[in-house]
């Protein structure tokens, strides 16, 4: 060994064999992490050692952004303020109309009976890194359980939906995109009120809207909002907009393709919501009757989707199916 | 010696993982070259007795681990593509650099073709013509670092046949 010349012929076993052995070795723990989900407190260990790896990779780009900043010219910062300026006038206009219909809408909830709304606080996240691996659309972000932050939280920014929190680690998680092929979200078109269900496409930044019938009420431009019926995410958030529907008679559905609302690939902030149940302080979601203690009526959910929030791999609320019934409307007992 | 080389090595391969980890975004994303599996198949036409398919696996462990895919799929890619570069490893002398980027760029794609595979099995669908792109970018880097390593001293044809170019 310490001579480079016996080193360099005593090979030790031959490289078929070597290969033989680790590619068996890989496909065992394939299979174990794919079938028996053993390997989640392993790989959140890891996680926790790779961790400041990830936070020192973060810094190059911190710093950059910093100086950047910091050398921003002084004009640009002044015309930055005057147009912040000018949309936070237009939104305070706004905020106020919003007070007042608040106020107008809880009341009148009241008058109905019905189920009071949940507020969701939200948790400002910083996107850390993008998944290297092209077919699946998933970031990471920078708070984790240590933050507490559970699986199956919906995440937003101030356009719209981006994904869902599928996977918490210490000091980080990792959040599914809308676009990504396994995520699925309860929709509402706006115009119509027609609720179905929206699936990632898995590429090129497009949400299809399959398994409707080629009758359907869906135009060019109609724009897509969680319906808030899983419990995941508060309703009213925008998710999509149409961009093209075929009515082709020939098939049974139509094909129905939509792009993200949120800016999926350019913002760097991102907000976590609280799941309502979460919110609510729901002690166990296991129970068949979810009651929250406060004494408020449980939110619209028709399924308690959050599945133990202490598992690690959640499923996106894809289970879901699409005829549920309506926000139960029947309310005030 | 035996130990400073070999630490180099996993140094190395720490850095190239660092590089991956990057917040990479955009076009970028679309053109980041494999910097592990570069860097591996660096070090195994290298030194093949300190960087090994063993070696290889375990890099690919850990970029399952922190990229949170499934554990060994890429420990699986990697230990194939190290595989044929270990066999044909003492052949390598006899070519120059274009012929040796030739087999960086066929090993690269090995190890895309079986990610892609077992991305198949698990029921993904094909990806357009620029999931390639990385293997291209790799092999450009790994140009770059064989020109470099070549400048300096260097066991193998790669400094003699630079002289040559």
């Amino acid at each position: 060994m310490e001579q480079p010349t016996t080193a360099f012929f005593v090979r030790g076993p031959q490289p078929f064999t070597r290969l033989v052995f680790f590619s068996i070795l890989s496909l065992v723990l394939m299979g174990v992490d794919a079938r028996l989900h053993y390997l989640t407190e392993v790989r959140q260990g890891f996680m926790g050692l790779l961790h400041p790896l990830q936070v020192a990779a973060n810094m190059p780009g911190y710093w950059y952004r910093q100086t950047a900043e910091y050398w921003q010219g002084h004009d640009a910062m002044l015309a930055d303020n005057r147009r912040l300026r000018i949309v936070n006038l237009q939104q305070g206009v706004d905020l106020q109309r919003l007070r007042s219909m608040e106020e107008e809408n809880m009341h009148l909830r009241q008058l109905l009976g019905a189920v009071q709304e949940i507020k969701q606080p939200a948790q400002l996240a910083e996107i850390m890194n993008v998944d290297r691996d092209p077919f699946t659309q998933r970031v990471v972000v920078n708070l984790g359980s240590r933050h507490g932050i559970m699986t199956g939280q919906a995440v937003a920014d101030g356009m719209g939906v981006i994904g869902q929190v599928t996977r918490t680690y210490p000091f980080s998680s990792e959040v599914t995109l809308v676009t990504d092929k396994s995520l699925a979200i309860p929709i509402q078109v706006e115009r119509s009120g027609l609720r179905a269900i929206a699936f990632g496409h898995g590429r090129d930044n497009i949400i299809d809207l399959p398994y409707l019938p080629t009758n359907v009420d869906i135009q060019e431009g109609d724009v897509l909002v969680t319906s808030g019926i899983d419990g995941v995410y508060p309703p009213g958030l925008a998710v999509a907009r149409v961009t093209s529907v075929e009515r082709d008679s020939d098939l049974t559905f139509a094909r129905i393709v939509c792009e993200p609302a949120a800016g999926i690939e350019q913002h760097r902030q991102v907000l976590l919501l609280k799941t309502p149940l979460v919110a609510a302080a729901t002690p166990i979601p296991d129970t068949p009757a979810v009651n929250t203690p406060s004494g408020k009526a449980p939110t619209p959910t028709a399924k308690p989707k959050p599945s133990s929030p202490s598992s690690t791999t959640a499923t996106p609320a894809s289970s879901t199916p699409a005829t549920l019934p309506a926000a139960p409307a029947n309310g005030g007992t | 010696m035996y130990t400073t080389k070999s630490r180099f090595i996993y140094l190395s391969l720490l850095l190239a993982l660092f590089m991956s980890m990057l917040p990479w975004s955009g076009s970028g994303l679309m053109l980041r070259p494999d910097f592990v599996m570069v860097t591996l198949i660096f070090w195994l036409c290298r030194a093949p007795h300190l960087c090994n398919i063993g070696t290889a696996w375990m890099a690919g462990l850990l970029i399952d681990l922190a990229t949170g895919g499934l554990f060994g799929a890429n420990a699986f890619a990697y230990s194939l593509t190290a595989f044929f570069a270990v066999i044909y490893q003492r052949r390598l002398t006899l070519f120059n650099i274009p012929q040796l980027a030739l087999f960086v760029g066929a090993l690269l794609a090995v190890t895309q073709i079986t990610q892609l595979l077992l991305r198949l099995f698990a029921g993904g669908s094909i990806p357009d013509w620029h999931y390639f792109l990385p293997s291209l970018t790799g092999t450009l880097l790994w140009i770059v670092l064989a020109l470099l390593s070549a400048s300096g001293t260097a066991p193998t044809g790669a400094a003699s046949n630079k002289r040559r170019s």
